[in-house]
């Protein structure tokens, strides 16, 4: 683990009058009357001063920082004069831009009429000192965190100190001043529970003379004053060169990299019709290019075209070709800030990409093509992505088709894709009352309405008849079921039960060519199955759900039991008359009232049957294994003819097992109430239909 | 995971045997090599393998291949040269991966010899007794490893060996040099086919194996093989080592348009393979391969094929809808699936692995915090799928997507300036974006101290009204010489307060 200088930064800005000097470049700001006819005389150059020209760098670099890494670094800013004054704090909310302009516009240029003697830069330092050992939201974080980094975090932190340097005696000074605060505050931290030693520190002092003027100190490499801090001091002149400087380091600083991208065709603003190609040179992490830096074979480094004593990767602009979006190889993101972010060609790039279009970057290089970037924007925010250009591992992958499953083709696919439409994620936030996170919501979402699934076309009938079952499939799924929800399902159960009174054709796949296929009826029992099983693997989730599975044994009773169902559920105990009572009433009325409106319904829906793309044919079905049902397939013979026939008859005298009548599939359970005894859930499917096979025993007793 | 066997074939490697003396070391050597190709053959086909050869030069044998017989051809050529040196080597392995896969693929080298580490300058114990003096560039020692690959060692040296022991601690440290994983084989017991076998065999079953997850989406589910094995995530960050273990299951978590995740970084790619559920264990699978290969595919065409796979309905749904489905594959670990085509458009599912954390891909937001649009009270898709959620805007914005000043260039103020003199130009209508445009700059101007400018541009405003065309609307020279003295004011000096146009009688009519 690494804890970087650049988490923490305090700039120290010289706000004594001896800052009001001008820098002595000239501002030409009235150039615009070369069209207007002779006559005019130009108005004065105006000239920055001193403090002007380092506010504009300082906040330069702070614009680059908050682009580049919004969160994690963090810059403060003091002014020195008399008195060292704060500027922000290290709040992620008085981390930006424009925090800072309001402030500095409140500090205001340095008063001329403070006496120069009293005012120091110590102050300001000393003051830096202090606020390195305060703590930031993170570090504070770490520390109270009950993990093994706790107790080893490091207090890493960088000033940067723009002043004006007299001698090097002077730099001397102002070392051992940072040194020695270092040294004392580290001793009042340990007694401290808010404040943290500081464990390494960088100074880096920049002296700025005037444009033009020569300095009397000079520049010094950075040196290792003690275990605690390394120094550097930097002399630059005023103006622009200032800005430079700084601008050259923040890259070093933050480990930053550049990318001009080249021949970026842009309209003339004057002349439309007309365009040419312009550079525009990028700021990133230099991770962004990482596999170039390590190994530059074909000179793509070159010098800056913006000034700047750096170097940057020249990459070509490709002109989108169109709007598909794909997903890119893509090994990596970084955020990107242009260098000169006010330039026409700079705002022309940046507006064209946070309009939505993504521009590769290629490499120029002797043999083909590479492209190896690709800038694109993301929620406001412009990204560098790195693409991967070297071999894959992955070439020559095996088709899908080749493998396990791949020779099946019957797939649900178009089921699937509304199923993954259903459950798209969006972004949530937490509700401060539930402890379960939202993506342990869609997990468990997932869940529910996976509970049956059948993956090929042959093997189900109830996802083949889905306009028939609307809404029940989509509502059985839910969490929570209000009581409309449980009718409209209820009303799905009844349209099949009269589907199955009218013998209409189910969209069974159908077995090939030779063959009828099962029977009608066999086709219904498998269905109800099918539907039972798909209710009862929600059955756990309300006593709601509880109910419309309830119906669904209701209806189906009449079907296989003839009139005896309503005789047993009068006979029934009397709890379990109390909770059916109801419902069977109301099932009854829902049923008779249903249909007496379907009759334009049902024509309707025989129509649509016809023309129904339901049912696409599948090669095999795959139905339950089902105990009693008969050998089917192939032509009768008269064999089977005859015994089908000795079967009827045989049937009609032979009194069938009550446990199987009633059970719901083509498996009866036994000894079903040793469950009740137990313990068991009354309220559940199965107890429930014990309970109809004790009655039907009694009857016959 | 590429990898390259480092096979030294120096004088030393055909010393033969003591225990069987027709056997020499490198017999044994390429006997070993066989054994793991066979497995790969039989278990990870997908597998790419280099062979190079080394003395003191080294020299690439086999480029990197799926096809292992060509391998086990080219060992069957191999020529005996002089001495042994270990550094160059590894050198030589290293920059044959880095020529073939860049350095992001994680990579493993196999380094096999005798225990002989050389002797005098060119001996492995010089290279490490000058590890500390090396500079950087040319000279930096090959290890560790510039790019993710584990260094395997395999001696191919009896245990009764004197030097043996001197010549273990020195691979070790190499293995540790390098840091990345990777172990040390010495044959158990004697010296002999049965050893070596046995030590290749144990080499290849614990770094050779297919990796088998199942690939779960609620109840739906299926066997799956991960190639290349995804590796558990372990780097140092910024403020704590991240340590990040793979659970045994790849959970579905959702799914979202390929639009809305548009091209995130991810540290690794793996394809999906299904696998039977008969066929889990890599020995049945060795059965199998001996049977022959028609053999293998008559199977797969008939149980197999025709087993429906869940990877294959996703892989086929996910494809046609344009989407990806958002799988968690660790504590706080997330990746993507989808469908990936290659160039010959044979498509298969991928797995692309996110860096840890659940703030990986800034504009999906806290990837824990995805919820299911179910749990909206309004479709954040909209109500006929014509919007998106995505993506996720950061709380503020960056300098290029607003209004800042930056007047280090003269031309960035020149600019400014000259739009404040057009708006000028044609008051009264362009009043509104006049007097926007003079406090824009104004309030730069407070920021930056530069009192200069107000002043200077205040004189500019005055002359601009003597400039005024006889034709000019009366209503702007009053602005002009309104806002030119508001400029010199006191209040101008407050950034809170705008300078606001003056109420004239010609404006109050509109």
């Amino acid at each position: 683990m690494s804890y970087p200088h650049s988490h923490k930064t305090v700039f120290v800005l010289d706000h004594s009058p001896q800052l009001s000097e001008p820098s002595s470049q000239p501002v030409d700001f009235d150039i615009f009357n070369k069209t207007r006819g002779p006559g005019i005389i130009p108005l004065a150059p105006v000239m920055k001063t001193l403090w002007t020209c380092n506010v504009e760098a300082a906040v330069e670099y702070c614009r680059i920082v908050y682009d580049l890494f919004p969160t994690q670094k963090l810059v403060r800013f003091i002014t020195s004069d008399t008195k060292a004054t704060l500027l922000n704090s290290w709040a992620q909310d008085e981390q930006s831009v424009n925090q800072l302009m309001l402030r500095f516009a409140t500090i205001g240029q340095p008063n001329v009429r403070q006496n120069q003697k009293n005012c120091s830069i110590m102050h300001g330092l000393g003051q830096a000192v202090e606020i390195l050992c305060q703590p930031t939201t993170k570090q504070h974080e770490i520390r109270t965190s009950f993990t093994e980094e706790a107790s080893t975090v490091l207090n890493r932190g960088r000033i940067i100190c723009m002043t004006l340097i007299n001698s090097d005696a002077h730099i001397r000074m102002l070392e051992d001043c940072v040194l020695d605060t270092l040294i004392e505050h580290n001793k009042l931290t340990a007694s401290s529970d808010n404040l943290i030693p500081i464990h390494h520190c960088e100074l880096e002092l920049i002296h700025v003379v005037p444009y033009g003027e020569k300095s009397a100190v000079t520049s010094s490499p950075r040196r290792e004053l003690s275990p605690l801090l390394a120094s550097e001091t930097h002399v630059t002149q005023s103006g622009r060169y200032v800005a430079i400087r700084l601008v050259e380091l923040v890259q070093k600083h933050f480990g930053l990299f550049s990318t001009t991208v080249t021949g970026i065709p842009m309209k003339e603003e004057q002349n439309a019709s007309s365009s040419a190609n312009y550079d525009v040179e990028l700021l990133h992490s230099a991770e962004a290019h990482g596999e170039l830096l390590k190994s530059d074979k074909e000179g793509m480094i070159v010098p800056s075209k913006e000034g700047l004593n750096t170097q940057t990767v020249a990459l070509k602009w490709c002109t989108p070709k169109s709007n598909t979006i794909e997903l890119q190889n893509c090994t990596g993101a970084h955020r990107i800030t242009p260098v000169d972010v006010y330039s026409r060609p700079s705002s022309c790039l940046t507006n064209f990409l946070l309009s939505g279009r993504a521009v590769m970057l290629e490499q120029p290089r002797k043999s083909g093509k590479i492209m190896s970037h690709m800038l694109a924007s993301h929620g406001g925010e412009i990204y560098i992505h790195i693409l991967n250009t070297a071999r894959s591992i992955l070439e020559d992958p095996p088709s899908i088709s080749e493998g396990c499953g791949g020779r099946v083709t019957d797939y649900r696919i178009t089921d699937f894709g509304e199923f993954m439409k259903e459950n798209r994620l969006a972004p949530g936030r937490t509700q401060p009352r539930d402890s379960t996170l939202p993506i342990d919501k869609s997990k468990s979402q997932l869940e529910r309405m996976t509970r049956l699934w059948p993956m090929v076309i042959g093997d189900t009938i109830i996802f083949n008849m889905l306009s028939h079952l609307d809404p029940l499939p989509s509502l059985i799924v839910k969490e929570h079921l209000d009581n409309d929800e449980v009718l409209e399902c209820k009303k799905a159960i009844y349209h099949v039960v009269g589907m199955e009174s009218r013998n209409e054709p189910l969209p069974v796949p159908a077995l090939g060519t030779r063959g009828k296929g099962p029977k009608r009826e066999e086709q219904y029992r498998q269905m109800w199955a099918e539907l039972e099983s798909f209710i009862r693997g929600h059955v756990s989730s309300s006593s709601q759900h509880q109910k419309v599975l309830e119906c669904l044994l209701e209806c189906r009773r009449p079907a296989e039991d003839g009139s005896k169902g309503k005789k047993q559920t009068d006979k029934g105990s009397v709890k379990e008359e109390k909770m059916e009572i109801g419902e069977t009433d109301l099932a009854v009325k829902e049923l008779e009232r249903y249909q007496r409106l379907t009759e334009r319904e049902k024509h309707d829906l025989n129509k649509a049957e016809k023309s129904s793309p339901d049912s696409p044919p599948a090669k095999k079905f795959k139905g339950k294994s089902d105990l009693i049902s008969k050998p089917s397939a192939g032509p009768q013979s008269l064999l089977t003819l005859w015994t089908n026939r000795i079967r009827a008859t045989h049937a009609m005298r032979h009194q069938e097992f009550a446990g199987r009548l009633q059970s719901s599939g083509s498996k009866a359970e036994l000894y079903p109430h040793m469950n009740e005894e137990n313990g068991g859930d009354p309220a559940s499917g199965a107890a429930n239909t014990g309970m109809n096979i004790n009655k039907n025993i009694k009857k016959q007793t | 995971m590429p990898c390259v066997i480092l096979l030294d074939v120096s004088l030393s490697m055909s010393r033969p045997v003591l225990e069987c003396e027709s056997y020499q070391r490198r017999n044994l050597a390429i006997h070993g090599i066989n054994v793991l190709l066979d497995h790969l053959a039989a278990t990870n086909k997908l597998e790419f393998v280099s062979l190079v050869v080394f003395s003191s030069l080294w020299e690439r044998l086999v480029p990197f291949t799926r096809d292992y017989d060509s391998i086990k051809t080219a060992l069957n050529n191999v020529e005996d040269y002089d001495k042994t040196c270990i550094e160059p080597a590894l050198a030589g392995a290293a920059s044959v991966i880095v020529d073939e896969w860049g350095s992001a693929v994680p990579s493993q080298v196999i380094l096999i010899t005798d225990g002989n580490t050389g002797l005098g300058p060119s001996s492995l114990k010089h290279s490490l007794q000058t590890i500390g003096q090396r500079s950087g560039g040319e000279d930096r020692f090959s290890l560790p490893f510039t790019f993710p690959c584990k260094l395997h060692i395999v001696t191919i040296s009896g245990s009764q060996d004197p030097e043996l022991q001197t010549s273990l601690n020195m691979f070790q440290r190499l293995i540790d040099i390098n840091g990345q994983g990777g172990q040390l084989f010495v044959p158990e017991g004697s010296l002999s086919l049965k050893s070596v076998q046995q030590m290749f065999r144990e080499l290849s079953e614990k770094y050779f194996s297919p990796l088998l997850r199942v690939l779960r989406c609620g109840n739906l589910h299926c066997n799956v093989n991960v190639f290349p094995a995804p590796t558990d995530y372990d780097r140092p960050h910024d403020f704590q080592h991240v340590y990040k273990e793979l659970f045994r299951e790849i959970a579905i978590c959702g799914f979202l348009d390929i639009s809305d995740v548009a091209s995130p970084p991810f540290i690794s790619r793996h394809l999906v393979l299904p696998t039977s559920s008969t066929r889990e264990k890599p020995e049945e699978l060795k059965v199998d391969s001996e049977k022959g290969e028609a053999k293998e595919d008559d199977e797969d065409d008939t149980v197999d094929g025709r087993t429906p796979a869940f990877t294959v309905l996703l892989h086929g749904s996910l494809k046609v809808e344009g989407m990806v489905a958002l799988a968690q594959i660790g504590e706080g670990w997330y990746g993507m699936l989808y469908s990936w085509a290659d160039s010959k458009k044979k498509s298969n599912l991928m797995l692309a692995v996110f860096e840890p954390g659940v703030d990986s891909i800034p504009w999906l937001g806290e990837l824990n915090h995805l919820a299911p649009m179910s749990s909206f009270k309004q479709s954040p898709y909209g109500e006929e799928d014509n919007k998106t959620p995505f993506p996720v805007r950061p709380p503020d914005r960056r300098s290029y997507s607003q209004n800042c000043v930056v007047w280090i260039k003269q031309a960035g103020l020149q600019a400014d300036i000259q739009k404040i003199l057009r708006h000028a130009r044609k008051l009264p209508e362009k009043q509104l974006q006049f007097y926007k445009e003079l406090n824009r700059v104004r309030r730069a101007a407070l920021s930056f101290g530069f009192m200069e400018l107000l002043d200077a541009l205040s004189a500019m405003l005055d002359r601009e009204c003597t400039l005024l065309p006889g034709t000019a609307h009366p209503d702007a020279a009053l602005q002009l010489s309104h806002a030119s003295n508001a400029l010199r004011s006191e209040t101008a000096r407050d950034y809170a307060q705008n300078v606001v146009p003056l109420t004239t009688n010609f404006s109050s009519g509109d």
